[in-house]
This record gives C-alpha cells, sequence and structure tokens, in this order.
C-alpha cells in the first residue's frame, strides 16, 4: 500500500482556510467589478439619455450643428441605415494634449430622427475617473488578501504552540504509559473540549487496560501458582513410588514417565510464567552493566559442562562493553545462549564468547539447524528427541528480552558455525 | 530437632512430614497462617518451613512475629510463587532459604541439613556414615584413615547422597542440585554419569565398596 503523507492538522486547517478566503475573496471582487460596471452603465445612460434630448433640442431648434458641444458629433445622413445596427457603444482613447494622457471615453453612437431629417449622433463620455476607481478597487483586493494570509498564518503558529500544549502534553502521556506500572496518569489541564473528551477517553482506556491487565496477571500467577503444588505432590509421591523396589519391579517405565513429564510441565508452567513476566515488563530494575564480570561469572558455572562435551570456551572480553539492563535479564540471556552453545556445540571447534564495545557474540560450531534461521526465535521451534528435554522456549526468551531492551538479537550460520549476536 | 511445617495444602504437608520424620526430626503440621502464629508462640521450634500462598494471609507476615520472639528459628520458604521479589523480601525479612514447588524431596532434605548446620543448631562437624566421613567446614571427605581427593562437584555429590542415604535420588533431582538451570536436562544426565563413575571410583580404590547404585536406569541410590 502506498503510504499517504501526512500533514499537521494546523496546516491543513490554514491551508483550507486560505483556499476559502482566496474565493471569497475572488467573489468579492468579482461583485465589487460588476457593480461598478452596472454603476458605470446606468451612470453613463442617464448621462447619455440626457445629451441625446438636448441634441434633439439643440436640433429641432434649428441653432448649427457646429455649437453643439464638443463632446457631441452630429452627421445629418442622406440616406436612412439599417436602425437595427443602432445604438453602438464603443470604448476609445483620446489624447488629452493639456495633460499629455490617453483618456478612456465611452462613445454612444446613435440615429436621431429631429427636424425631419435623419442624424447619426455620437456621444462621448469621460470614463477615466470611474475605471481608476474601479481599478484601485481591485488593486487594493490583492495586497488585503496577502496581508490577511500572513496573519493567519502567523497567528496559526504562535497560537499552535499555546494551544496545542495540553494536546501534545496529552500525547506524551500517551507515549510514556507503561501497563502496570501502577502510577497515577496526570490530568492535563485544558479548557478545549476535544481536549478534554480526548483525555476523559484515554483515562478511560487506561483504566479499563489496567483492569484486564490485572485480571490477566492474576490469572496467569494464580494459573502458575496453584499448578505447583499439585506437581509438588505428584512429583513427592513419584518419588515415594521411586524409592519402593516392589513398585519398580514391575512399573519402572511408567513411573519413568510419569516423573519426567512432571518434571516437564513444572518446568513449562515455571518459564511460560516467567515469559509473560518479561511481556508485562516487570523486570524493570534497569541498570548500566559492564558485561565482563557477569560473562566470566556465567563462564565459571559452564565451563565443566563445557570440559565434559569436550568443547573449548574461547572468551575474549572487553572491559568497555555495557548494556542497559534488568541484570536478572541479562542472567537470561546469558544462560540460554550459553546452554545452546554448549547443548548444540560439537567438538569441531571453539566456543566463542566475544564482546567488543558494541556488540556481544556467542558462536559454535555444528550442522546447520533443521529448523529454518527465521522460525529459530519463535516458541517451540526446537526439535525435541525423546531424550531431549529441552523446553523450545530458550531463544523465545532471548529475543523477547532484546525486544523490550532496545537490543537486537541476530542469528547467522557461517563456516559451519552458528552465531548469535546482541547489539 | 522440632520442625514446623506451615503448608495449606494437607497432602503436601503429610508427604513433607513423612519424610522429615524419616529422617528422625520431630515434625509439626499447621495449615493456617493462624494456627502457625499460635504454635509459635506456644513452642520452641528449630525450623518453620513456610508457605507463603496461606488462606489467611501471606506467609511472611509469620516471620515478623518470629522476629519478636527470643530465639528465632531456621526459616526455609517453600512457595509456588517464583518470583525474585518475593524472594528478596522473604530473604531480607530473615528468612534463611527458599525453595520453590515443585521441589525434590532429596533436595528438601539436603536444605535442611546446610541450613541447621549454617544455624549451628546441628553442632556436628563431622557427618559420618559407615567408613566415610566429611568433614563440613573443610569439606573434606575420607575413607577410613585414606583421604578422597574429590572435585568440588564429587564433594556436592557425595554430601548430597549422605544426607539422603537409603533413597533414590533421580537423575533430575541430582543434577538440578548440582547445576541448577544452567543446562538442560538430557545433557546433564551424561554429565551426571561421568561424576557418579569418578566418585564410584574414587570410593572403591579407596577400599570402599560400591555404594552408588544405579536404580531403573532413573537416579541412584546411596547405601552401605
Amino acid at each position: 500500500m502506498k503510504k499517504e503523507r501526512s500533514y499537521s492538522l494546523l496546516s491543513k486547517t490554514s491551508a483550507i482556510y486560505l483556499l476559502f478566503t482566496l474565493v471569497a475573496f475572488l467573489a468579492g471582487g468579482l461583485f465589487l467589478w460588476n457593480e461598478g460596471e452596472a454603476f458605470i452603465t446606468r451612470n453613463l445612460d442617464h448621462r447619455f439619455t440626457k445629451w441625446e434630448g438636448r441634441t434633439r433640442h439643440h436640433i429641432e431648434e434649428g441653432k448649427p450643428l457646429s455649437e453643439l458641444p464638443r463632446f457631441i458629433s452630429a452627421i445629418p445622413l442622406a440616406t436612412a441605415p439599417d436602425s437595427s445596427l443602432f445604438p453602438i457603444y464603443s470604448d476609445t482613447l483620446i489624447q488629452n494634449a493639456e495633460l499629455d494622457e490617453m483618456h478612456r471615453f465611452r462613445k454612444k453612437t446613435i440615429l436621431l430622427e429631429a427636424g425631419g431629417r435623419i442624424y447619426k449622433v455620437g456621444i462621448l463620455a469621460f470614463v477615466e475617473d470611474f475605471r481608476r476607481l474601479q481599478d484601485d478597487v481591485f488593486e487594493a483586493l490583492v495586497p488585503a488578501f496577502v496581508l490577511l494570509a500572513l496573519a493567519i498564518l502567523v497567528f496559526n503558529l504562535l497560537l499552535s504552540g499555546y494551544f496545542f500544549r495540553p494536546f501534545n502534553r496529552i500525547l506524551e502521556l500517551m507515549r510514556t504509559y507503561k501497563v502496570g506500572q501502577k502510577t497515577k496518569i496526570e490530568q492535563v489541564a485544558t479548557s478545549t473540549s476535544e481536549f478534554q473528551v480526548m483525555q476523559g477517553l484515554f483515562h478511560q482506556m487506561l483504566d479499563r487496560i489496567e483492569h484486564d491487565y490485572r485480571h490477566l496477571k492474576e490469572y496467569t500467577e494464580n494459573m502458575a501458582h496453584e499448578i505447583q503444588t499439585p506437581l509438588a505432590i505428584i512429583r513427592t509421591k513419584t518419588e515415594n513410588l521411586i524409592a519402593d523396589d516392589r513398585v519398580m519391579g514391575h512399573q519402572a517405565e511408567n513411573v519413568k514417565v510419569i516423573y519426567d513429564e512432571t518434571s516437564h510441565l513444572s518446568r513449562l508452567s515455571k518459564t511460560l510464567n516467567l515469559l509473560t513476566k518479561i511481556e508485562n515488563g516487570e523486570f524493570n530494575k534497569v541498570e548500566e552493566i559492564a558485561t565482563r564480570p557477569v560473562i566470566e561469572r556465567h563462564l565459571r558455572a559452564v565451563d565443566e559442562l563445557a570440559n565434559l562435551k569436550s568443547l573449548d570456551l574461547n572468551a575474549s572480553l572487553s572491559d568497555q562493553h555495557q548494556l542497559v539492563i534488568d541484570p536478572f535479564l541479562l542472567d537470561i540471556i546469558l544462560k540460554n545462549l550459553l546452554k545452546n552453545a554448549i547443548n548444540y556445540g560439537t567438538p569441531e571447534g571453539p566456543i566463542r564468547i566475544h564482546t567488543d564495545p558494541q556488540s556481544l557474540i556467542i558462536s559454535n560450531f555444528g550442522a546447520p539447524s533443521e529448523v529454518p534461521p527465521e522460525k529459530l526465535f519463535e516458541r517451540f521451534q526446537g526439535n525435541p528427541t525423546p531424550n531431549n528435554h529441552s523446553l523450545g522456549l530458550g531463544l523465545a526468551l532471548v529475543q523477547k528480552i532484546c525486544d523490550l531492551n532496545d537490543l537486537r538479537v541476530a542469528y547467522q550460520y557461517q563456516e559451519r558455525q552458528h552465531i548469535f549476536s546482541i547489539r | 530437632m522440632k520442625i514446623l511445617i506451615v503448608e495449606d495444602n494437607l497432602l503436601l504437608s503429610e508427604e513433607i512430614g513423612r519424610n522429615l520424620v524419616d529422617n528422625h526430626f520431630k515434625v509439626e503440621q499447621a495449615a493456617t497462617l493462624a494456627a502457625a502464629e499460635e504454635k509459635c508462640a506456644l513452642y520452641q521450634y528449630d525450623l518453620v518451613i513456610l508457605d507463603l500462598g496461606l488462606p489467611d494471609g501471606n506467609g511472611l507476615s509469620l516471620i515478623n512475629s518470629l522476629r519478636e520472639g527470643e530465639i528465632m528459628p531456621a526459616i526455609l520458604i517453600l512457595t509456588a510463587r517464583n518470583s525474585v521479589e518475593e524472594k528478596v523480601k522473604g530473604l531480607n525479612l530473615g528468612a534463611d532459604d527458599y525453595l520453590t514447588k515443585p521441589f525434590h524431596t532429596a533436595e528438601l532434605n539436603a536444605r535442611i541439613h546446610s541450613l541447621l548446620r549454617r544455624r549451628n543448631f546441628d553442632r556436628k562437624e563431622t557427618l559420618e556414615m559407615g567408613p566415610l566421613s566429611v568433614n563440613l567446614p573443610a569439606a573434606r571427605a575420607q575413607l577410613g584413615d585414606t583421604p578422597l581427593n574429590l572435585t568440588r562437584k564429587e564433594y556436592d555429590l557425595l554430601l548430597y547422597f549422605m544426607q539422603n542415604p537409603d533413597r533414590v535420588l533421580t537423575k533430575q533431582s541430582i543434577a538440578e542440585y548440582l547445576w541448577g538451570d544452567h543446562i538442560d536436562q538430557a545433557d546433564s544426565f551424561d554429565f551426571l554419569y561421568n561424576h557418579i563413575k569418578n566418585l564410584r571410583r574414587k570410593i572403591t580404590r579407596a577400599g570402599g565398596g560400591n555404594y552408588i547404585r544405579a536404580m531403573y536406569g532413573m537416579g541412584y541410590r546411596f547405601s552401605i
């Protein structure tokens, strides 16, 4: 899907507001122009009519045509032209000799019947002032619009900081909110009703989430707890059976299966419970840890196991490598990655534990994994063979912890080595 | 040596009790916090095995009231709550050890032994069984007069066996005791076999018998 560009609400409203203002100005300008035109036409018509009357009067009184005012010309016609062509309106420019300017005039040409003859009469009307006024009105509109647009922009910019402060504060609260934190979410004071509604809904939603979260948490915890006591009873009872030669003589295999599966169930529920706790972010005593002493401690713990499998542990640790993480979670990561390496490592070459200021790398030799690399970190993707009681949750735990602590865990298979790296 | 078991599940309480009686402890049981507080007010115990999730309250509050007494018994928390905070809280309040359910009976025995020793209730510094003797403070074992040159893990293993004599210890229980969860089960059994083999060899070389016997492919029994 194409990702749509996004704009801030304020730029959107400003743009639309400006567009509407532009339309309004254009419409207003058009209206004014038309009004001006109509006014000019009315005014001129009035003047033309008046001068027509005077001209007719002038001719009928028998005064010579040359005594007509300068702006009226009357020419007697010998034959009557097609009267449907008249009156003719035309705009002309006439040089004003005194001012040395071109002035706009309107000319109305009519046929006038007076004193028994037909005259072609042209009347000139001075329209320059009207036109100037009209142009002035129009020219005033453009800067008014530009000014208004600028004012809107500036206003929006200034006010966005002010009006949107509560909104941004609420957003910030949403961003930093963590489920199950138990801290009271601050009430942002705002008189904007939309923000009030949003904040109200946000708080309602939080209450609902917290409620659900608490229930789910209680359920998981109860589930994990309540299952352990019966398991403890089954285990001790089974151990009693194991201690009984009469039973074991006949039922050794059955008892063994019951015992093994009980242990598996117990570890499974403990680990799933741990995974849930990690997902819920219950391990949040985050601190900056220099990993070297921690890794060394883990190496000492698994050293013997590695030796028994004839695996060498080859560590090159940097004092500069640090992780920002809850120490308990770091333990889980190291435990699982080392366990993994020892479990699947072959004596072809050493298990390497390498840190540099940027990364932690643990690698072991071995045949390629049967699990596709992209599925390696999913739950229950290991291949539990009958004598392998691995839970299939170790790498899922590692992945989950890394995700929650902004670390990137990666896997690659290179030159017969399984390489896990954490950055 | 008197032990109080505070556990609301009677089946489990009985089971722990029977195991402790077999180990020559005197055992009393309480199923509720109130009953436990009453018993603690009336009697003096050397050890209290304490479940946290009790029907009438959190077991941790018992630790508080126990601290007001003159002699505080050793406290072993036995709980299904496998949370770090609970653990830290319990230990801070004055509990001595913490074991999560489901546990191995042998593990419980071992913890009780080392706890009582640590608290100096059990003044014996050596643990003896037939020709075998273990000097606990020095962490050394010898057969008759011949010292057994045991590695740390072999010593732990021998101690675990001697704390649970004549009892089949499952491989899982031993592996968990020795390595915690640093290892997956299947692998640990091979390692365990190695350790058992070495321990056995060291004992027989020093002139001892084959005390450690494999049982049904499930575990081992130590008996002299």
